[in-house]
């Protein structure tokens, strides 16, 4: 396999191909009980952390937003409120399973944004179309994130944010402890709760793939943004990151 | 979690006053420093005009500087005090968020009205008015009486007049005196000019 085509799967490496399709095995396998073990694997702290990216994503009555792996919809469901009836949410995944759990959900809250399955590294937007564009808990099962990020800054418009929602570096004394709650406890979790002990470790397996804060925060600034910012949520197991397109 | 609630709490306050959105709207995603020994805390602007807590690699267009004495001053409605708070780089901005900070109103009885409805709430607050309006009176009453105690009675502290005639007499003397050094130093030249005029015997 030539290092050119090879990607992460957990701490696996594979074909480039073939990362999508995993991916997408993984999230048809979880999303019946994706819900309930995100509130289960965080305590219920995904929410807040979902609400207070909102909060900070400066969107007002009429705004434009695309909701990227948007899956369950909790965070189109949050900007739907935000925008009002005179703004748009369009919410995304690749994933057909997990986009009919979103959109059903969106459906349940009386609300009526458009759901599209498409890929976010191909987004089928025109250039400077979005206020705002958010990638919550999306970003690290993408296979190329740099297309990805350059995609969602196209489709921004001049002065739009994006907003990164995703598991990151937590806090060094307490890595440990993490280690052991990520390897352990997690699969363990998904195996009583969701019946599937292998995406909830290929879950934990990702997380320590990903890119910590400061190299995020780079890759955003390398796909356009002019500015970026980051909050560290719960100890650094969460970052918000936060890039403007000026 | 501190910056969440700190968000949430400083957006519901710039809610309940709009003017204040329409004042920082202009400065969206800017940030500002406030250091006040010994808080330091960085506020962004948020494109709705609201206000947030800055993240950890946030870099402020400018900084307050508030020294612990004048806070306590601004907290007393001192308005001088106002000359004593340094502004670093855009001052403009600095400028304006501090003003909507300064301004900052907190409207509790709506905020109640929700949790036990508007006639009751309404009650409460009325109730709460009157009672902090009887307990600052009485406080007002109690401080004027102890400060006459320690005044007339005891002559611990001065009256106002009292100070401003001191000062007043120290200038006086102080003038005084230097009158008198000049004289001196008259009387001194003229006498030196006498001796130096005086032949030889």
């Amino acid at each position: 396999m030539s290092e050119e085509s090879s990607t992460h799967f957990g701490f696996k490496t594979i074909n480039e191909n073939e990362k999508a399709q995993k991916v997408g095995e993984v999230f048809h396998s979880v999303a019946r009980n994706y819900d309930l073990m995100n509130d289960v694997m965080s305590a219920g702290l995904h929410r807040g952390w979902k609400r207070f990216a909102v909060e900070i994503s400066g969107v007002s009555a009429g705004g434009r937003v695309l909701d990227v792996a948007g899956g369950s919809g909790d965070m189109s469901r949050l900007f739907a409120k935000k925008v009002g009836d005179t703004g748009e949410v369009v919410l995304t995944d690749i994933n057909a399973s997990m986009l009919a759990v979103g959109r059903d959900r969106l459906i349940d809250a009386g609300l009526t944004a458009p759901a599209l399955q498409c890929d976010a590294e191909k987004l089928p937007f025109p250039d400077q179309y979005f206020d705002c564009v958010c990638v919550a808990f999306g970003l690290r099962n993408m296979t190329h994130k740099e297309k990805a990020l350059a995609e969602m800054q196209r489709v921004l418009k001049v002065g739009g944010r994006l907003l990164v929602l995703e598991f990151s570096q937590i806090w060094k004394p307490l890595a440990p402890l993490y280690d052991a709650y990520s390897f352990k406890l997690l699969p363990l979790m998904g195996k009583l709760f969701a019946k599937d002990a292998d995406s909830y470790q290929y879950l934990a397996e990702s997380i320590r793939m990903h890119p910590d804060q400061e190299t995020l925060r780079q890759m955003m600034l390398d796909a356009g943004f002019a500015k970026v910012d980051y909050y560290n949520l719960a100890a650094g197991v969460v970052a918000l990151h936060k890039g403007w397109k000026i | 979690m501190l910056k969440p609630l700190l968000t949430k709490l400083l957006n519901h306050l710039i809610n309940q006053n709009l003017t204040a959105k329409e004042q920082l709207q202009p400065f969206a995603s800017k940030s500002v420093n406030f250091r006040l020994p010994p808080l330091n805390v960085t506020l962004v602007v948020l494109e709705d005009g609201g206000l947030a807590i800055a993240g950890e690699s946030s870099t402020p267009e400018a900084t307050v500087t508030i020294p612990m004495s004048v806070a306590l001053r601004l907290l007393a409605n001192d308005e001088a005090a106002n000359s004593l708070i340094t502004l670093e780089g855009d001052s403009e901005l600095a400028a304006t968020l501090a003003k909507v900070l300064r301004g900052f109103s907190w409207n509790y009885e709506e905020d109640l009205s929700r949790i036990v409805g508007a006639m009751p709430a309404s009650k409460v607050t009325s109730f709460g008015r009157k009672a902090t309006e009887q307990v600052s009176a009485q406080a007002q009453n109690a401080t004027a009486s102890l400060t006459e105690y320690l005044r007339e009675d005891q002559q611990l502290i001065a009256a106002n007049y009292a100070i401003q005639q001191f000062l007043s007499d120290v200038d006086d003397v102080r003038d005084d005196a230097e009158r008198l050094a000049k004289r001196l130093q008259k009387l001194e030249a003229a006498i030196t000019e006498k001796l130096n005029k005086k032949p030889a015997a």
